[in-house]
This record gives structure tokens, C-alpha cells and sequence, in this order.
């Protein structure tokens, strides 16, 4: 971003242009702070002793004495580690699958002399506007029908490709200069060649944007794996959150004899949602870059 | 080359299109597409004279024009402070905070808020019981839930969207700040003359768009949110299908009720792209 209001007028602001800049200082900061808060209030009472959730102590940091005892309890639940074992499973193989049958079918769409580009523009681009909420008993029973319940294999293959993302990938692999593709068709490279040898290398960033999002969207999914998978041994880690702290939690506070039970319950909701959502906060930071060019990406196209 | 995809679109994405056929009729599993009773429009019916049909036609309508009265202008408000902001680092520091909340799970967001509701540890009614309020037991109250789940997303998805608007914004030519400038106009005026003029062509877009998702409220977020105490202000059209669709196993009669949500979502998106359409071709000109 262009350094707009420059550093040289600083000293030259008048009093009604340093109220402004103040004025916007203190919203973002406050904006920042209440997005912060929940976070930090999850981690302060994960670390707390037990006691002080309940007897509502716990309000800008953690509560002495320091206790990881809903840490330890939390890691010992096997639940857990399945849940994250398959969730990297689904994320790798998944996104893999969706990296591959995006770029197979957007490089192709994205040449003016591939023949069937009109068809497959509008063959991918329909399904866009189709609702997922009319679709959903259809796709169930069709998972049904093929008997992929219960499977690993059908989360990974209904969600094989977004039609946006497909199109999103198409825009890009139109920017690259057909002058490149031409004088390695001259040198006598085929389509395969030319797509992995030409195209691919110089796709890294619009690769890892893409890749990305399908990654997120994998990792945080719950629903279709919800409705397709009964075998807890198969599912992912958020559905074992939903279970442990959403359904639970819900549970526990529509009872109204809160007992002392509820108490640890409390703090090992907080200690899950640390534990489960850890990875994601330290690798963001690194990742944001890739988000923010996606979505500046599709504007321009999409 | 594009086999993988063409089958895949074929199977996934074009065959449930097909499928919609068993809103028509007395759909059992067991005897398949070919072989169950042909109903009519028996479903459709059965829809339009129950009770359900104007409770989650209320609500969906609710939380979406909830979503564009209240949530809407908060990343346009997020966007123009933030480009307002002097110091690079802070900016920065604000932009990655602010988009945060979009890449966590909305189990996490959800498992967050139902304990931050809570009426007896939550931290919402203790800074509320600050001002003298009595608890809320914001779950349990169906009044409540189209405000809280309007201000989850609100939470959740502000910084994401604030980043289409500071594109935008860096997108405007600082020849027009310098000769605002020059004629002596303060930032204050330059915001109000300059930077959100300037903006307008992408909010109106982004509104559009907006229009055209009025009725899709996203079932995986909803559902979280729910309990039976709730049911009749955060029962959606959507999770209606699901609920029973694929819990109560009334295939057909699910399938009707999306089928009337894809075609009034249909018209929606068409319409709202088209006028988007014009009203970018018509941007480009001015």
C-alpha cells in the first residue's frame, strides 16, 4: 500500500487532520482489541486455575494458580489425535486431489485454441450459481447410491473441485503470454510437457493461493463429514470439536444444575479450542500474503 | 486433460441437478429414482400450507437483511480508518488481527461464543450486569438469536471483507489527493470528496452481490448455533432441508423445500449479476 499521507506533512497537519488520523488510530485499535479479546481470553482461562472460570474471575489475563491440568487431560484423549490425524490426511490428499483436477481442467480452458473451452467455461460456470442448499439431499443420496458412506474416499471426492477456484485458476493461467507456450509447442514439447515443464513453474503463487483456500476449506469443513461418516475412527477433528465443545458445552449450559462438574468442563473447552486451533494461528501470519492476492485476484476477474 | 474434471462436474455437480426429479415424488431409497410413485406436486403443497414456510421464511429474511443493515458497512467503516492510519506497521499489524477470525473454524467461533454468552461465566452478561442489565441467557432467549448470530459474523468475516474495499482504495489516483491539496481542502473533506466517492462503484457491487446471496444462509454456521429452545427464530430454509432431509429421512419432501430456496436463489444471483453488469459497464464509462 502507497504511503498516502506522507511522513514530511506530519508537522504541517492541522488540528482537524490529527483529530481525524487519531480518530481512525483509536478504531482500528479498538477493532483490534475486541478481535483479539476472545483469544486471549480463551488462552488466559485455558492456563487458569479450574475454580476461577466459574467464580467468574478471569477478565484481562490468567488467574493464579497457573494450572495445565485441563491440558494434560486434553492430550490424553485419544479423540483428539485421531481427529487431527485425520484431519491431515483429508487436508493433504484432499487438497492435492483438488490442486490436480483444477489446473487439469483450467490450463486447457484457459488456451484459445483448446476446441472445447466455450463448453467447459459454461459447463463449470453453471454449476456456480446452483444452490447448496437444493443440492444437498441429491448429493447425499447420490454418495449413498455409489455406497461411498462411511467411506474416507467420499469426503475427498465430492469436494474434488470448486467451480470458482477452477475459473479463479483460468484467469490466472490466461495472463501467462502465449508467446512461452508457443515456442515450446515449436520445440516439439506435447500438452503434458508444455502444462509441466512451461505453465506449472512460473504458477507458484496463484498455486499456493489456491491451494490455500482449498486447504482451509478442508481443514475446517465439518458438515458433509458430519453427514457422510459414521465411524468415529474416521472423522475429522471438527467434528469432534462440534462434539466436545459445541453440543456439550450447549448441553451443560441449558441445564440449569451447573455442578461442580462443569466447572473443569469449562476449562477443557477452552484447553480444546487452544489445542485445535494453535496450528492455524502460528502458520497464518506466514500465509496471509496468499489470501489477500486470492480475493484482490478474483475481483478483477471473477 | 480435462477428464477428471468433466467426470467429476458430471457426477458431483450436474447428476444432483438431475436428482431434484425426487421432489416430485414418493422417493424411497430402496426402490431408486426409476421405480418410486410419481406425486406431483404433493410436496410443494404440503410446504406452502404448513407452519414452517413463513417461520423460516422470516428468519432467512431476517439475518440476511440484518446482515446488510447492520454488517454490511462495518468493513467499508474498517477499510477507509485503516487507510487512514499513518504508521505502516500498525496497518499492517491491524490487517493480519482483523483478517484472523476468518480462517478459524466456526465450531471454534461457535464453541467461543456459547461460552462468552453464558449466563452465569460469560463474559457478555458480566460486562453487561456492569450497566445495571440482568443476565441474558442469550441462547435460551429465541429474541436473541438473530442479533447474536448477525454479530458473530460480524466478528468473524469484517476484515475479510474489508480487503476488497482497500484494494479499492489503493487503487485511487494520488494526483487527486495532491491537487486536494494544493486547493487547500483537509483530510476530512478529502475523505468525504475524494476517497469515498471513489469507493462507491465497489459498494455498490459488493451490495449487489450481497442481494444476490439474501436467501443462501449458510446451514454449517447456523446449525451450530441452534438448540430446540431456539428453533423457531434460527430455524433457515437451509437448515429446515437438512433437519429434514437428512435427520428425519424425508428425502422428498426436503428436496422440494430446496428446490423452492435454488429457484428463488436463482433468481436472485441472475438478477443481481446482471444489474452488477450494467452498473460496471456503465462505471467504466464515467
Amino acid at each position: 500500500m502507497p504511503q498516502r499521507f506522507g511522513r514530511s506533512r506530519i508537522g504541517r497537519l492541522s488540528p482537524a487532520d490529527t483529530l481525524l488520523h487519531m480518530f481512525a488510530g483509536a478504531f482500528v485499535l479498538l477493532f483490534c482489541a475486541i478481535t483479539l479479546y476472545p483469544f486471549w481470553y480463551v488462552i488466559a482461562a485455558s492456563v487458569s486455575e479450574p475454580g476461577a472460570i466459574v467464580r467468574n474471575e478471569i477478565t484481562l489475563g490468567p488467574v493464579r494458580p497457573l494450572s495445565v491440568e485441563s491440558y494434560r487431560l486434553i492430550l490424553n484423549d485419544s479423540r483428539i489425535w485421531l481427529g487431527y490425524a485425520n484431519t491431515i490426511f483429508y487436508a493433504v490428499f484432499g487438497t492435492a486431489l483438488n490442486l490436480v483436477v483444477t489446473v487439469l481442467a483450467a490450463y486447457p480452458m484457459s488456451r484459445p485454441e483448446f476446441r472445447g473451452r466455450r463448453f467447459m467455461n459454461v459447463f463449470v460456470s453453471v454449476t456456480m450459481f446452483i444452490s447448496a442448499t437444493g443440492m444437498m439431499i441429491p448429493l447425499y443420496l447420490i454418495v449413498r447410491g455409489l455406497n461411498l458412506l462411511d467411506t474416507r474416499l467420499s469426503l475427498l471426492v465430492v469436494f474434488a473441485a470448486f467451480p470458482f477456484f477452477v475459473i479463479l485458476m483460468r484467469s490466472f493461467f490466461e495472463t501467462i503470454p502465449n508467446q512461452l507456450i508457443e515456442a515450446a509447442r515449436i520445440d516439439g514439447a506435447g500438452e503434458w510437457t508444455v502444462l509441466l515443464r512451461v505453465v506449472l513453474p512460473v504458477s507458484g503463487s496463484a498455486l499456493a493461493t489456491i491451494g490455500l483456500y482449498y486447504l482451509i476449506n478442508r481443514w475446517n469443513g465439518y458438515f458433509w463429514a458430519m453427514v457422510f461418516l459414521r465411524d468415529p475412527d474416521k472423522v475429522p477433528l471438527q467434528v469432534v470439536l462440534r462434539q466436545l465443545i459445541v453440543l456439550t458445552r450447549m448441553g451443560e449450559e441449558m441445564d440449569v444444575n451447573v455442578g461442580r462438574s462443569a466447572t473443569n468442563a469449562q476449562a477443557i473447552t477452552y484447553a480444546t479450542i487452544v489445542v485445535a486451533t494453535l496450528p492455524i494461528a502460528v502458520i497464518y501470519p506466514f500465509i496471509q500474503k496468499y489470501f489477500v492476492k486470492g480475493i484482490t485476484l478474483g475481483s478483477v476477474k471473477g | 486433460m480435462v477428464a477428471p474434471a468433466l467426470l467429476y462436474f458430471l457426477v458431483f455437480r450436474y447428476a444432483p441437478i438431475t436428482g431434484i426429479v425426487i421432489a416430485f415424488q414418493r422417493f424411497s431409497p430402496f426402490q431408486g429414482v426409476f421405480a418410486s410413485d410419481w406425486v406431483g406436486t404433493l410436496y410443494f403443497r404440503q410446504f406452502f400450507g404448513s407452519v414452517f414456510l413463513w417461520r423460516v421464511i422470516r428468519n432467512t429474511l431476517v439475518i440476511g437483511l440484518l446482515y446488510l443493515l447492520i454488517a454490511f458497512p462495518m468493513p467499508i467503516v474498517l477499510a477507509l480508518m485503516l487507510n487512514l492510519v499513518r504508521r505502516r506497521v500498525f496497518r499492517k499489524t491491524a490487517q493480519t488481527i482483523t483478517l484472523l477470525p476468518h480462517f478459524v473454524s466456526f465450531v471454534v467461533i461457535a464453541g467461543i461464543a456459547i461460552n462468552f454468552l453464558s449466563p452465569t461465566t460469560g463474559v457478555v452478561n458480566r460486562f453487561l450486569s456492569f450497566f445495571g442489565a440482568q443476565p441474558v441467557f442469550f441462547m435460551q432467549e429465541p429474541r436473541a438469536f438473530w442479533w447474536v448470530y448477525t454479530f458473530i459474523r460480524i466478528f468473524k468475516e469484517t476484515g475479510y471483507e474489508a480487503i476488497i474495499y482497500l484494494a479499492a482504495l489503493v487503487a485511487i489516483d494520488p494526483t487527486l489527493y495532491e491537487a486536494a491539496e494544493v486547493d487547500g481542502a483537509n483530510k476530512t473533506k478529502q475523505l468525504w470528496y475524494i476517497t469515498l466517492p471513489s469507493i462507491v462503484p465497489t459498494i455498490v457491487i459488493m451490495f449487489l452481490v450481497r442481494i444476490g446471496r439474501l436467501v443462501t444462509v449458510s446451514f454449517e454456521e447456523v446449525l451450530l448455533l441452534q438448540n430446540d429452545v431456539i428453533l423457531e427464530t434460527s430455524e433457515v430454509i437451509s437448515t429446515f432441508v437438512y433437519r429434514r432431509g437428512l435427520v428425519n429421512a424425508d428425502y422428498s419432501y426436503a428436496t422440494a423445500v430446496g428446490l423452492v430456496e435454488t429457484v428463488v436463489a436463482l433468481v436472485l444471483v441472475v438478477s443481481s449479476n446482471r444489474i452488477a453488469k450494467r452498473f460496471r459497464d456503465a462505471a467504466t464509462l464515467w
